[in-house]
């Protein structure tokens, strides 16, 4: 792993391209990756308008139905992604940048330093995530920076604890040493020579967190505490429990907005999958 | 260290977490702006003689650090957690009435998925690259990829409103009259089954694809295959000798992810209508009834957290090693 130390884009599209699960990831996300892109061009209808009668099942005009104030149904979706993978996106980066910064600071010190943000890190990791999720973002209220906060506050600790290992194992190679004994600042050390190992293991941890980040998103709008302003997967999925969908079986309404997640967080594990195999060879062909 | 203290040092370690959520109860309503006692002193549903009776068991009019004082003795000492502002009742008295069918879908759905989980990780494991292996695996990370109320929803929807075989809601039929108990104990099963379904469906992932590779790991060991060289059987060789070393990682696993299981079976519930703890915090957060959520936190943290120290306990006692760390 230490022969990566600044990872190149070219050669990680290219490790995409020869491995199974970075080619499956890939051809997954295409999906809503496209949707998020082009709503504005593939969407037949504004998601905000009322195009149709509410409660309509699907028809050549609405090819999903409508909502329960006449909104097309397949608008919202693909305007959906939008939220969804941006909350995901997002979240994923604020928690592993959170969990390098203690993993960094705790690994690399040690001491007392280590001791009270490892001790920190194992109390959120012991309370129960979701249930905890949900307490903040009821008290945060509704809003979709808040539910980003909400997951990244209780996520950054796993990140830690596997940051802070590498750093251990770094720290402890001769040539750490060795800057050490010449009177090379901490800055310098952790900068020039600790963080740029820690980078690739952090972009792995940044994408296999999206597919979380975005079921969490989704549990905390399904319970009502999305952003009621914004159109997400979740959102969609809380409308249609509350109005019913489920008395009347309307697929239409349910299936599409939970597929599109599925699929998503199966594309963003993939393409974890396939950054792990190339940070550790061993893994390959498991 | 011997086991009584590694057991006695987890015990108190795990009872300071707790602690901890307790203390953060406290803080959260009276840290974050429009919190709970907004909500309670400008709501005009509640009646003031109810207001006051609210504001005084909050002790509101006493300064921070004794209403903390008096938040910690009156929830160690009486298990008080205040009023719930819906029920007007004491919070303990309505969350009491919900744990007992939130901890039967919890506790059913861990047991079976786990064990479930490790068989079939097991499994896929010795049939590493065959179309078992790849069936299994594939189909599991599908599961684990799904929001546990979507999937509740989907198969409410097949088994329950297309094809009619189970009921759309509940725990039990409302309002029926049992003639024996083994008929309640039947109509309570009956009720259980989608929600357990849906449960164990996404729990079992994780179990599974750990098993399976934690399994890879050791079937490259030095005793397996002197196991295989003495001619054992496969499956012996797997199911006696390859899985046990297997166990304690899987329980280490099991501990860390219970929090989001609970959290994943508490949602789910909202979607079946399933009167337990997790429809309850639907239905607080819906109607802004902060005492009731932050009690149901305090429950809910005081189940995983016991649930793991036990978990760690036993870890302690079937391998003495870990006792060191």
């Amino acid at each position: 792993m230490s022969t990566h130390a600044l990872f190149s884009i070219r050669e990680f599209l290219g490790v995409l391209k020869h491995s199974k699960h970075g080619k499956v990831g890939l051809a997954l996300l295409a999906i809503p990756l496209t949707m998020a892109l082009f709503a504005d061009i593939i969407s037949p209808y504004s998601p905000w308008e009322r195009t149709g009668m509410p409660f309509e099942p699907p028809s050549i005009k609405h090819p999903l139905g409508t909502n329960d104030i006449g909104q097309d149904l397949l608008s919202e979706l693909i305007y959906g992604s939008r939220i969804s993978m941006l909350v995901g996106f997002t979240a994923a980066i604020v928690t592993v940048l959170i969990g390098v910064i203690i993993g960094l600071i705790a690994g690399y010190f040690g001491g007392i330093i280590d001791e009270i943000l490892m001790s920190i890190t194992d109390i959120i990791l012991l309370m129960p995530g979701l249930p905890l999720m949900i307490l903040l973002a009821a008290f945060l209220g509704q809003g979709y920076q808040n539910i980003i906060l909400v997951i990244s506050i209780i996520a950054w600790p796993g990140v830690a604890r596997i940051i802070r290992a590498q750093v251990l194992s770094i720290k402890a190679s001769q040539y750490i040493e060795a800057a050490i004994a010449v009177g090379a600042s901490s800055t310098r050390i952790i900068f020039k020579h600790i963080l740029p190992q820690v980078l690739p293991l952090a972009l792995a941890n940044i994408v296999l967190r999206i597919g979380g980040a975005m079921i969490a998103e989704a549990s905390i709008s399904f319970l009502g505490l999305g952003d009621p302003t914004q159109k997400s997967w979740g959102m969609m999925l809380y409308w249609a429990q509350r109005t019913g969908a489920l008395s009347y079986g309307a697929w239409w309404w349910i299936i599409p907005p939970g597929a599109m997640i599925v699929i998503s967080v199966l594309g963003f594990t993939q393409l974890g999958y396939a950054i792990e195999e190339w940070l550790n060879p061993k893994l390959r062909g498991r | 260290m011997g086991f009584k203290e590694y057991m006695i040092k987890k015990i108190i370690s795990r009872f300071f977490v707790f602690f901890i959520v307790v203390s953060l109860v406290f803080i959260l309503p009276r840290l974050l702006p429009g919190g709970a006692f907004a909500y309670l002193i400008e709501n005009p549903n509640i009646p003031p003689e109810t207001r006051e009776e609210l504001i005084k068991s909050f002790g509101l009019d006493q300064p921070l650090h004794i209403q903390y004082i008096r938040f910690l003795h009156n929830f160690f000492l009486k298990g008080d957690l205040g009023i719930s502002f819906r029920y007007l009742k004491p919070v303990t008295e309505v969350i009491m009435e919900a744990l007992p069918w939130s901890i039967l879908l919890v506790t059913s759905s861990t047991i079976i998925s786990f064990t479930i989980g490790i068989l079939l990780g097991a499994y896929s494991a010795t049939k590493r690259g065959r179309v078992a292996d790849s069936i299994i695996t594939n189909s599991v990370m599908v599961f684990r990829s799904m929001p546990s109320f979507w999937l509740g929803l989907i198969l409410l929807l097949v088994f329950g409103y297309y094809l009619g075989w189970f009921p759309l809601y509940g725990a039990y039929t409302y309002g029926a009259e049992y003639s024996s108990f083994t008929e309640y104990l039947l109509d309570v099963l009956y009720h259980l089954t989608l929600p357990l379904i849906t449960l164990v469906l996404i729990q079992m992932a994780g179990y599974t694809l750990f098993t399976r590779n934690t399994m890879l790991d050791v079937i490259t060991e030095d005793f397996i295959v002197t196991a295989r060289a003495k001619g054992l059987s496969e499956r012996k060789v797997v199911y006696g000798h390859a899985l046990r070393p297997v166990l304690p990682p899987v329980i280490t696993v099991f501990a860390i992810n219970l929090g989001f299981s609970v959290g994943g079976a508490l949602i789910a519930e909202t979607v079946f209508s399933y009167p337990g703890v997790g429809r309850l915090m639907y239905e607080a957060v819906y109607t802004s009834d902060y005492p009731l959520l932050l009690g149901i936190f305090v429950y809910i943290s005081a189940f995983t957290l016991t649930a793991i120290t036990v978990a760690e306990i036993l870890y302690g006692w079937i391998d003495p090693r870990i006792r060191r760390g």
